[in-house]
């Protein structure tokens, strides 16, 4: 009977710690930062979106800025801040709903190819100031000279109310 | 008795332990944390402006460069990537690698797959349980030019006596802009939610089948459309409207299949779908769809068909709400005489927090009735409940299974089944 009392109290401890594990914050899990700041290629045509336009922009539902100029989507791979941000606020998904969305967004021939992926800051900026139609999110601390910065929602990153940080 | 005692105290520490591992730092570590970040980011800084000095950032800055006035032609709009430098070999492969994806040659295949495997067993007389493959789905996706594209999908389907490989989907589209985009070929008719949603890969639908009337090889609507197709958005603010308009061969001779080499008469068939995403309410979508074509039935008669559907999804998982109605009007043309057959469904699932969100558990209850003076269709009615938990085992591929309770006439007994699936895509 007290052996009994102790596997069942052993079991019971380990998957009470089990569930702790499970259930705790992500160790991945951001900090919070500086205002992630939506930048276009200078010649796009917008300058202000609200955010459900972004969201428009970003869910492959608005593919054209006008008729000569197709969207260039662009994303930061898993773990930047931005990307987290991101997923958060524009998709409002986890990793692996963003990524089952584009696989069934391809699928239903609603778009030939997912947000480019792009691993660093350096490269964002390079190829947002290169590309046409690029849009891309960038911490607005490192934003540099010779991008556009989107108002969304009619503010512009570290003015009151910007809704992506 | 210490010694017996030991081991609960040590896992009862190494839970606490861990709880405390997990829990929010405290406000110092939050200062400290915000302070590295800071440095981090400085430091960040000052890596970039040292590369920026460096030979290899200006070649990829040149290589950049290239991109922004890419050739008249249209066959390669390819950028050359940049040289390796000595001592950066590793960060130029990277670089190599982000601009290469950038790339963007036409056409520009890509193909994916589908598969699924299933395990059923019924209480239903004169069936055996037992495994057998699902389809075998091939997706291709080839973008033309910036403003054309060709998709196409095809499955390859067990049959006792081997496999038969169908063309599901051969679509050539040309986009104009967000509201104009036209495109020819055979379709998922565009009538509803789901016959557009999920097609043919089972791991892109919650549940192990679609519903009955949606059901690839039924009756009850024409899941493929062979023709042209008008679609895009509509502007109209905040309600996220959108349009699809196509023209096509309509049913076949076998009502199950549209006129794939050729419309059995001289009647077009038209489909119209409306619907809406509220940019206020991300993740519902409504709307509302029309189907006109004149059919012939087996008894040799012709018959004008009217098919009119709504429906009403919330397309996050959780939780997940997707609810379709169809009412199929046949009239006779020789007599007059007007049958009127209903189907709906509503399926509502959830996406549990627990588990990195891997399980989903599911409820559909789906109805179709068919009237005894119905001519076109044997008959179809269904009323029948399916209850499954579906687990995501990776982002691509996942487990479910299902319990069933059907019944098709009033006067048939009740058939009870579980059903298991494998479905992946690859």
């Amino acid at each position: 009977m007290n052996l009994n009392y102790k596997r069942v109290l052993t079991t019971f401890c380990l998957l009470a710690s089990l569930v702790m594990v499970l259930q705790s914050p992500s160790a991945a899990q951001t900090s919070r930062g500086a205002d992630i700041a939506v930048v276009v290629h200078p010649d796009t045509p917008v300058t202000d979106l609200s955010l459900s336009e972004v969201r428009k922009v970003f869910l492959g539902e608005r593919q054209y800025w006008n008729s000569k100029l197709p969207v260039v989507l662009m994303i930061r791979a898993p773990v930047a801040r931005e990307r987290d941000v991101v997923l958060k606020v524009i998709y409002q998904m986890s990793e692996a709903q963003f990524k089952q969305y584009w696989v069934a967004k391809i699928f239903r021939a609603e778009a030939a190819s997912p947000p480019k992926i792009v691993y660093s800051n350096d490269m964002q900026y390079e190829l947002v100031s290169a590309l046409p139609g690029a849009i891309a999110f960038i911490d607005a601390r490192n934003v540099r000279p010779g991008l556009k910065v989107l108002r969304v929602d009619g503010h512009l990153p570290g003015e009151p109310g910007y809704p992506l940080r | 008795m210490y010694r017996r005692l030991s081991l609960p105290i040590v896992v009862i520490f190494l839970a606490a332990s861990s709880a405390w591992g997990q829990s929010p730092p405290a406000p110092d570590q939050t200062e400290q944390i915000r302070i590295l970040v800071e440095r981090i980011q400085q430091l960040e800084k000052r890596v970039s402006d040292l590369e920026a000095r460096q030979p290899a950032a200006a070649t990829m800055t040149l290589a950049v460069a290239k991109l922004s006035s890419p050739p008249a032609s249209e066959a390669s709009e390819a950028v050359q990537p940049p040289a390796p430098v000595a001592g950066r070999q590793q960060e130029g492969r990277d670089e190599h690698g982000t601009v290469q994806q950038l790339e963007t040659h036409y056409p520009s295949l890509q193909i994916r797959g589908f598969g699924d495997v299933d395990f059923s067993a019924t209480d239903q007389k004169g069936t055996n349980s037992g495994f057998n493959l699902g389809q075998l789905d091939l997706h291709l996706a080839s973008a033309l030019s910036r403003k054309v594209a060709y998709f196409g999908e095809i499955t390859f389907n067990a049959q006792p006596t081997g496999y038969t490989v169908e063309v599901e989907r051969s679509i050539i589209r040309y986009d104009f802009n967000d509201y104009f985009k036209i495109s020819f070929g055979r379709y998922h008719t565009p009538l509803g939610y789901w016959n557009t949603a999920f097609h043919h890969g089972a791991w892109l639908q919650t549940t192990i089948i679609r519903p009955e009337l949606e059901k690839f090889g039924g009756t009850f609507i024409p899941v493929h459309f062979v023709g042209f197709l008008a679609e895009g958005n509509i502007p109209s603010g905040g309600a996220g409207l959108s349009y699809n308009f196509g023209v096509g061969n309509g049913r076949g001779d076998i009502i199950s299949r549209p006129g794939d080499a050729g419309d059995n008469n001289d009647n077009r068939a038209w489909v119209a779908n409306l619907y809406s995403r509220p940019a206020k309410l991300y993740g519902l979508q409504l709307g509302a769809s029309v189907y006109r074509d004149k059919v012939k039935a087996a008894n040799g008669l012709n018959y004008r068909e009217w098919i009119t559907s709504a429906h009403l999804v919330w397309t996050k998982e959780s939780p997940e709400f997707l609810a379709e109605f169809f009412n199929v009007n046949h009239q006779s043309i020789l007599t007059n005489a007007v049958t009127n057959s209903q189907a709906f469904y509503v399926q509502v699932g959830y996406r549990l927090p627990w588990l990195g969100k891997s399980l989903k558990p599911y409820y559909r209850y789906e109805y179709i009735h068919t009237p005894l003076s119905e001519q076109v269709f044997t008959n179809l009615d269904l009323s029948g409940s399916t209850l499954g938990l579906r687990y995501d085992i990776t982002n691509y591929a996942a487990f479910k299974m299902e319990y069933r309770n059907t019944r098709r006439l009033e006067t048939d007994p009740r058939v009870n089944g579980l059903f298991f699936q494998t479905a992946f895509t690859f």
